[in-house]
């Protein structure tokens, strides 16, 4: 049975610097996959790789074994693929609820003219998204700021608003860049929660991050990136006690060991 | 009554406003005498309808034009050659200039789709500047520098639009539909995306909205209200010239939207009415003498450039912005029991 | 006049407005270069410049060459005087709103000229009478040479400030990354200042050189706001060097455009090449591109 998404030799160079070299991966439905490994790793190139935010040098993505190499952000957005970025790029003039609304947009179709003539059908469609888009809020628990404007809100709520806003357009994949970033322990615990509470839903999650207590709990299979190479693959457990991975992370392994 | 207002919607309530305006309209000439008057608000009406395309372009999608007199004198010129030069109707006069507006629209949105900011602004500020050089230097077409006259009035089949008052009526209509469906847009998924678009390219992006060909949109319909303008404002005056179409007159109406205030139409509109209306203060408001007017006529240029500068330095959410923080503010008043929010 | 002496009459004719739009190129580069943001006023300080040097010889009644100093003293004063008031409280906004504070601030500064100097075309005496220059076979005023002459003091003082001053070296770090040049200690506030002082300073020295040529009046500047930005983008906006090529190079493509096709497109000329570098090739002729990391 082919994985979900089947990434191959996916390379990326900026100048002479390879920020992502011959990365090679399989994600299985359902999974939780980490990906983790020290800062510059290559870790959200190689999202942007993944997502079309950027081209690959070198290498495929496929996504449902369909070539999704290359496409552009918003047809990979309507296969399937949905993201959240490290910097959270949320429309802060709009209100929580309104950017949730938009996540909606591949899933409906009120064009141009329906929408300026208000009609029926189009009306019907606004009363869904409002409904879905409330019903996202509370799922993540952050119903009370449906209309604060995104600019105002706490920063720990923000990541929780992408993710919302990504859950928006029914991905069957979700990305999440750094997803705990900033997030005290009390908040981390319920991302957790609702991560996992995702993965119930069905998604499949590929979760960047540097939180390894959330990396940890949540993940079915990590993988390890450094200076842009894949150097170690497998579940949590066995991750955890990789010298190669901890080397990895700490610069060097002492040599009295 | 308020049952009925809050049962209808926002839209309703905007639909019940329209057809009162509509109303209003039709009644405004009938009430006020002078012609001076009449045509003054006319040619408001015409700054306001350019304004609720420029206002989707800039205020809600963030793509700034300072060219948007070029489409404006698209329609103008294409609307009057057509109908003066070759003879055809009115009606295909409005057809074909906004249509050929919009298909500027599109002709300048395709190469900058990559352009940010301010360079997007200089590349819509050469495309104005292109058009104004092809009106003046175009002179078997267009007249050239001295203009062109003879533009017969709007006639649909044997009406035939010869008052003030029809045009007041027709110019105001059309803004007034314009800005329902403008306002219908903003509430759903299409005026969403502008918005958002506006907030984070990336993030737009990331909701599955293909930006580029949003981008196409916005300033061809923005384009194409333009050229509707402009075919109106050719029509109504029955003269023309490329200085009615300057770079002068794409900054003032960049100056209209910048005052509206950020992601407002009703601002936009109502800052497009009032700096068309204040060199003719006396017209308008009783008690104010003459020189006032004089005045503001004279140093015109000076308050629109004064006007930017201010509202982009202390008031950037503009009036729409300020009237919200004015509203928040009374609010906020201590109420005779408790606290407000 | 033979076929090489009316193509040296069309370089030279080239060189002239090249140098006019080297001079605007520049202070649109060094304005962007310390703020990130294109300044339309530019075209003011030129359209300033000339107004200014008609104002003290007409009203002033200051020999021809003072007037020309004060002229460039007094723009460098208003210069500084726009930035402290009208950029200076949005130095941290995008780069879009601050173009819409200059265009703003264009349109005030040639209304309030409007005001002070009236509506009319103004004219200035050339430096040195006398008749023109043959050269090469073609006719040059004395005063193209004076242009000639101030366009390369001007480039040369510039050069000198840049590479070989303190203070020059603070600008150069200011324009690659403000927070670092803030944290060497660099205030940056005073570069902005003295960069728009200099600005203005090119601007007035480009509209008090050739306004014996082409006279002056309150609205020249927009058109030579616009040409100057697209010599300065043509060349590569943010380097001073490529922004007089630039200029240069512009002058002598509306020559040239002159020469081959009609005079009546001539303003055209600029503005289609600056269609051309935003869409084709947005870094300029003469800068490595850059490309943009999501």
């Amino acid at each position: 049975m082919s994985a979900l998404i089947e990434v191959r030799g996916v390379t990326r160079r900026f100048g002479g610097l390879a920020a992502v070299d011959d990365v090679s991966f399989d994600v299985h439905e359902g999974a939780v996959k980490a990906l983790i490994g020290p800062n510059g790793a290559g870790k959200s190139t190689l999202f942007n790789s993944m997502t079309g935010f950027d081209n690959p040098d070198a290498g495929t993505v496929h996504y449902a074994g369909m070539d999704v190499t290359g496409r552009k952000p918003h047809r990979i957005v309507e296969l399937g693929m949905s993201r959240t970025f490290q910097n959270t790029q949320l429309f802060d003039h709009m209100s929580v609820l309104d950017n949730v609304k938009v996540g909606r947009y591949t899933r409906t179709r009120t064009g141009f003219l329906a929408a300026a003539l208000r009609l029926p059908r189009a009306r019907r469609e606004e009363r869904l998204v409002e409904e879905e888009a409330g019903r996202l809020l509370r799922l993540l628990g952050i119903e009370d700021f449906a209309d604060v404007p995104a600019g105002d809100i706490p920063h720990g709520r923000r990541r929780l608003l992408e993710i919302c806003r990504a859950l928006a357009s029914e991905p069957t994949v979700l990305l999440l860049d750094e997803p705990a970033a900033g997030l005290n322990n009390a908040e981390t615990s319920k991302l957790a929660d609702a991560l996992l509470r995702i993965r119930d839903m069905g998604i499949t999650l590929i979760v960047v991050e540097h939180d390894m207590g959330l990396v940890m709990e949540i993940s079915d299979s990590i993988i390890v990136l450094n200076q842009g190479r894949k150097i170690a693959e497998g579940p949590p457990r066995l991750i955890q006690k990789d010298p190669v991975v901890v080397e990895a992370y700490l610069g060097e392994e002492d040599p009295d060991v | 009554m308020r049952a009925v207002l809050t049962r209808m919607g926002p839209g309703g309530v905007r639909l019940v406003a329209a057809l009162l305006a509509v109303v209003g309209v039709f009644a405004v000439p009938l009430v006020l005498q002078s012609t001076f008057t009449i045509k003054i608000l006319t040619f408001a009406g015409i700054n306001v309808i350019i304004v609720i395309g420029l206002a989707l372009l800039f205020g809600y999608a963030g793509q700034i034009s300072l060219g948007h007199a070029g489409f404006f004198g698209l329609g103008a010129y294409t609307s009057a050659i057509l109908t003066t030069t070759v003879g055809l109707p009115w009606i295909l006069g409005l057809v074909a200039g906004t249509a050929v507006a919009a298909a500027g629209g599109v002709i300048i949105a395709v190469p900058s789709l990559r352009l940010k900011g301010h360079y997007l602004a200089m590349a819509t500020l050469g495309f104005g500047e292109i058009m104004r050089i092809l009106f003046v230097q175009l002179r078997d077409l267009t007249g050239g520098p001295d203009g062109f006259s003879g533009i017969p009035p709007v006639s649909v089949g044997s009406l035939t639009l010869e008052t003030s008052g029809a045009d007041f009526t027709l110019v105001w209509v059309v803004a007034i539909v314009l800005l329902l469906l403008a306002a219908n847009l903003g509430g759903m998924r299409p005026g969403r995306a502008m918005r958002a678009l506006h907030g984070s390219e990336i993030g737009t992006s990331a909701c599955g909205v293909d930006i580029s060909r949003m981008k196409i949109v916005v300033f061809t319909i923005s384009a194409g209200v333009a050229g509707l303008a402009g075919v109106l404002y050719a029509h109504v005056l029955g003269f023309i010239s490329p200085t009615n179409f300057s770079l002068n007159v794409s900054i003032i109406l960049i100056a209209m939207v910048v005052l509206g205030g950020p992601g407002s139409l009703a601002g936009a509109v109502a800052a497009a009415v009032v700096l068309s209306l204040l060199p003719f203060l006396d017209a308008f408001v009783p008690g104010v003498p003459r020189e006032v007017s004089e005045f503001i006529q004279s140093w015109q240029h000076d308050l629109y450039g004064l006007t930017i500068i201010l509202v982009m330095l202390f008031l950037p959410r503009g009036l729409a912005g300020g009237m919200r923080q004015l509203v928040r503010w009374i609010g906020r008043r201590p109420s005779v029991e408790g606290d407000t929010a | 006049m033979g076929f090489d002496e009316q193509l040296a009459q069309f370089v030279f004719a080239g060189l002239k407005s090249g140098a006019i739009y080297a001079l605007m190129a520049l202070g649109f580069t060094i304005v962007y270069a310390a703020t990130g943001a294109i300044n339309f006023a530019q075209g003011e300080f030129f359209m300033l410049g000339g107004m200014l040097a008609v104002w003290s010889l007409d009203a002033l009644g200051v020999p021809l060459l003072l007037a020309g100093l004060l002229a460039i003293i007094l723009t460098s004063l208003i210069a500084v005087i726009f930035e402290e008031l009208a950029i200076r409280p949005r130095r941290d906004a995008d780069p879009l709103a601050l173009i819409i504070i200059t265009i703003g601030g264009s349109m005030l500064i040639s209304s309030l000229a409007r005001h002070a100097f009236g509506p009319n075309e103004l004219p200035l005496p050339p430096f040195t009478e006398g008749g023109s220059l043959h050269v090469l076979g073609a006719l040059v005023e004395q005063q193209a040479v004076w242009l000639w002459l101030l366009t390369a003091l001007a480039v040369a003082g510039l050069t000198i400030l840049y590479s070989r001053t303190k203070f020059g070296l603070a600008m150069r770090a200011s324009a690659v990354d403000r927070e670092a040049a803030k944290l060497m200690g660099i205030d940056t506030r005073i570069v902005v200042m003295v960069t728009f002082c200099l600005a203005g300073a090119l601007g007035a020295i480009a509209g008090v050189a050739v306004t014996p040529l082409t006279q002056t009046a309150y609205s020249v500047g927009p058109s030579i706001a616009v040409k100057g930005f697209s010599a300065a983008i043509l060349g590569g906006l943010g380097s001073p060097l490529a922004s007089v090529l630039g200029g240069l190079i512009l002058g002598l493509a509306e020559s040239l455009s002159v020469a081959a096709l009609s005079s009546e497109f001539k303003d055209a000329t600029a503005i289609l090449l600056l269609l051309a570098v935003l869409f084709l090739r947005p870094e300029g002729l003469f800068r490595r591109s850059r490309r943009e990391k999501v």
